[in-house]
């Protein structure tokens, strides 16, 4: 049977018949080889003209359908579900962009006209050759694996486990809560917080949904959305626990605090009683904020931003907390003197100003400081900083530095093993860090807490619920998942084997068959970049509806 | 196309960035130069060298290749792709002694339709400059 293309130039209410002679288009392109129909309507993405649309496939008769009309981005879809409806296979449509890339950019309409009869001649020429491809569906596990136990992975796990999902909270350490578990207290003054934190760490260890592994490591994973094979290691050497498959994956593994700063500098190390933040939390978690002789503390330095310089952001969360240490010391009795050194303040969040004024009011003296140096003189410490341009110094007993906050040791390699970035900090990169901060950029794996930056604990439970909610739609129960069908297929007889496909594959979506000697497509995962097809020497792979007779006739009539 | 001489120019654009950004042009309006007529890819590194050189001896008077900017690839590193083969493909020019300014490379983002409009523009004057490719006459008698 020979091929009967109907081409529809849609008018777009005025705007295409305003700049392009659509009646000479028509003129130009009924003539052409395979051409059974080729006509104009006023709107073909309205209810009427879809019907239309469906009612001509039928009654032509048509084997491929052409729609010259507005950008593919726009109503491509729309047009494929029309086909779809008449019973043509979507895929042996073409959509060509006649109005925003035609009509809407070229200054003369005899020259809009010249262009929109190329297009649609390219749309013609390459819509033969287009095949009745097919949309898969595959099998999706709803089960999910959450990678870390801080905060972020324990709302992760509570959220999805409140949906009856199966969940896989892998914690390297052996206890679960992270950084949050182990502060003083979390805000200003004290409360009962710490005591819920310890509840939902209780709530996950007791959930029947949840499987916590502790003191374990992802040894492997892959796959791809809904189907990741997952194996763990025991830190400790023992057998691995068990291989098991889920959905989706949650990167939640906090944060590390810098310190590679420098002693001479920071006198850590060197000095008593110079301390990170986190060694100040964990003094003021049991209850006693001694110097190391044992004594209390009658003057403290809280040193801001150790490291902002070095690694080139802002922590986020140093300011806050120091303010919560500078309350916290002038808590206890006798009240020590306090002097917070920062360069700049960030406060964002609406309570913060107040915890701030409350601490000025407190007799807390907010120094503004460059080129902090922190010496030891005769037992004390001596802050020696610049304001301005005077030299200033300051003596105290105690010195709490508050480093930045940076990506937990060993974050490539679970990077590496998930096939997705970082970024140029270090921390996981987010599919798009303002609109779509949660995900990888790869599809099935999502990000939450400080894994992906500084973050406050409300941020990082903000972001859990976030991720758990984007899983629940994704993964629903019983839904399947439909991957991409224009993907990359190569060509056994003429793959060579040399394997340069898989690296310029950045979804690892290709694989050698050693036995057979050729690569390899897995069709759930390749996404149709086509960045293969380049790479390949010998010319064996090919990317559906791109394939290279495809992009060749569009090549020749641009020619034209 | 006797009086004034207008360039032949194919152009293949990145379906996330370029290609949006090119509606873009459209929907704000802007003058673009109708010497380039551009084919639609998925992604900057779906241009195999092949089609630029292909191009090239069918004739065109210029092959331009546009994609996200560094970063912003919608799959990942795909633009890299493509820069490693301009690179290449710019040597395999100079190699052959044909003219390496004729192809090209642009990162071109989906809201950068003004940019769009503007590296078009700027390479058809320098296409117009150069004159058509000596290619088109040998091929086509």
């Amino acid at each position: 049977m020979s091929a009967r293309i109907g081409v529809y130039v849609c008018e777009c209410g005025p705007n295409i018949p305003d700049r392009i002679d659509i009646d000479r288009v028509l003129e130009e392109i009924s003539p052409l080889k395979d051409v059974a129909v080729a006509k104009r309507y006023r709107l073909l993405c309205s209810n009427d003209g879809k019907k239309y649309l469906a009612d001509e496939i039928r009654s032509e008769k048509l084997t491929h359908l052409v729609v010259a009309a507005c950008s593919p981005r726009d109503h491509e879809k729309t047009f494929m579900k029309v086909c779809l409806e008449a019973g043509l296979n979507p895929f042996l449509f073409q959509m060509v962009n006649i109005r925003e890339q035609c009509a809407w950019i070229f200054s003369e309409k005899s020259e809009a006209t010249r262009m929109a009869v190329k297009y649609i001649r390219a749309g013609i020429s390459r819509v033969t050759l287009h095949e009745p491809l097919l949309q898969k569906e595959i099998k999706a596990t709803p089960d999910v694996l959450v990678v870390g136990g801080g905060i972020a992975g324990v709302e992760t796990a509570l959220s999805l486990a409140g949906q009856k999902r199966r969940v896989y909270l892998v914690e390297r350490s052996d206890a679960l809560g992270g950084t949050a578990a182990r502060l003083g207290r979390l805000l200003p003054h004290q409360g009962t917080d710490m005591r819920l934190i310890q509840e939902k760490i209780e709530h996950a260890e007791n959930n029947e949904n949840i499987s916590v592994f502790k003191g374990c490591e992802v040894e492997d994973i892959r796959g791809f959305l809904g189907n990741f094979e997952v194996s763990l290691k025991r830190s400790g050497g023992e057998p691995p626990p068990e291989m098991f498959r889920v959905g989706a994956v949650v990167v939640a593994t906090g944060f590390a605090l810098w310190d590679a700063f420098d002693p001479d500098v920071t006198g850590y190390g060197k000095i008593d009683d110079v301390v990170t933040s986190l060694e100040f939390e964990a003094m003021s978690a049991s209850g006693k904020i001694l110097k190391k002789n044992g004594s209390p503390p009658r003057s403290v330095a809280l040193i801001h931003c150790v490291g902002r310089k070095e690694k080139g952001y802002c922590s986020k969360v140093c300011c806050l907390y120091s303010l919560k240490f500078a309350h916290q010391l002038k808590d206890s009795q006798p009240a020590p003197d306090v002097f917070e050194f920062y360069s700049d303040l960030c406060l964002p969040e609406k309570t913060d100003q107040d915890v701030f004024e409350e601490a000025k009011k407190r007799g807390v003296r907010f120094l503004r400081a460059d080129d902090i140096r922190v010496e030891g003189r005769n037992g004390k410490i001596r802050i020696a900083y610049r304001d301005g341009s005077a030299e200033e110094a300051v003596e105290v007993e105690m010195a709490v530095l508050a480093p930045a906050m940076v990506p937990a040791p060993d974050s490539d390699r679970l990077a590496r093993m998930l096939n997705i970035p970082l970024d140029e900090t270090g921390f996981f990169k987010e599919a798009h860090s303002m609109l779509d901060p949660v995900s990888a950029p790869i599809s099935g794996i999502y990000i939450a807490g400080c894994a992906s930056g500084p973050k406050s604990i409300p941020e990082s439970v903000v972001q859990a619920q976030a991720a758990s909610g984007k899983i629940l739609s994704v993964l629903m129960l019983g839904k399947t998942l439909e991957p991409e069908v224009k993907v990359s297929t190569i060509k056994e007889e003429l793959c060579t084997g040399c394997q340069t496909c898989l690296n310029v594959c950045f979804y690892g979506a290709i694989s050698f068959d050693a036995f057979r000697g050729v690569s390899v497509v897995n069709e759930a995962i390749c996404r149709g970049c086509g960045s293969c097809v380049g790479s390949c020497p010998s010319g064996a792979i090919s990317s559906k509806q791109f394939t290279y007779q495809q992009l060749f006739k569009e090549v020749m009539e641009a020619l034209r | 196309m006797s009086d004034a001489y207008n360039p032949r120019i194919v152009g293949f654009l990145c379906n996330w960035c370029a290609y949006t950004g090119a509606d873009l042009a459209g929907v704000s309006r802007a003058r673009v130069s109708s010497s380039l007529h551009a084919i639609r890819v998925m992604c900057s590194g779906r241009i195999d060298p092949l089609y630029v050189i292909m191009a090239y001896l069918k004739g065109a008077d210029g092959v331009m290749g546009m994609g996200c900017h560094p970063g912003d690839c919608h799959y990942l590193k795909g633009n890299y792709n493509a820069r490693r083969r301009f690179v290449m493909l710019e040597s395999i020019f100079k190699t052959l002694g044909l003219d390496g300014k004729r192809i090209g490379l642009w990162w071109v983002s989906a809201s950068e339709g003004k940019r769009f409009a503007q590296v078009t523009n700027e390479f058809t004057e320098l296409m117009k400059t150069k004159g058509p490719n000596p290619f088109r006459e040998e091929m086509f008698i």
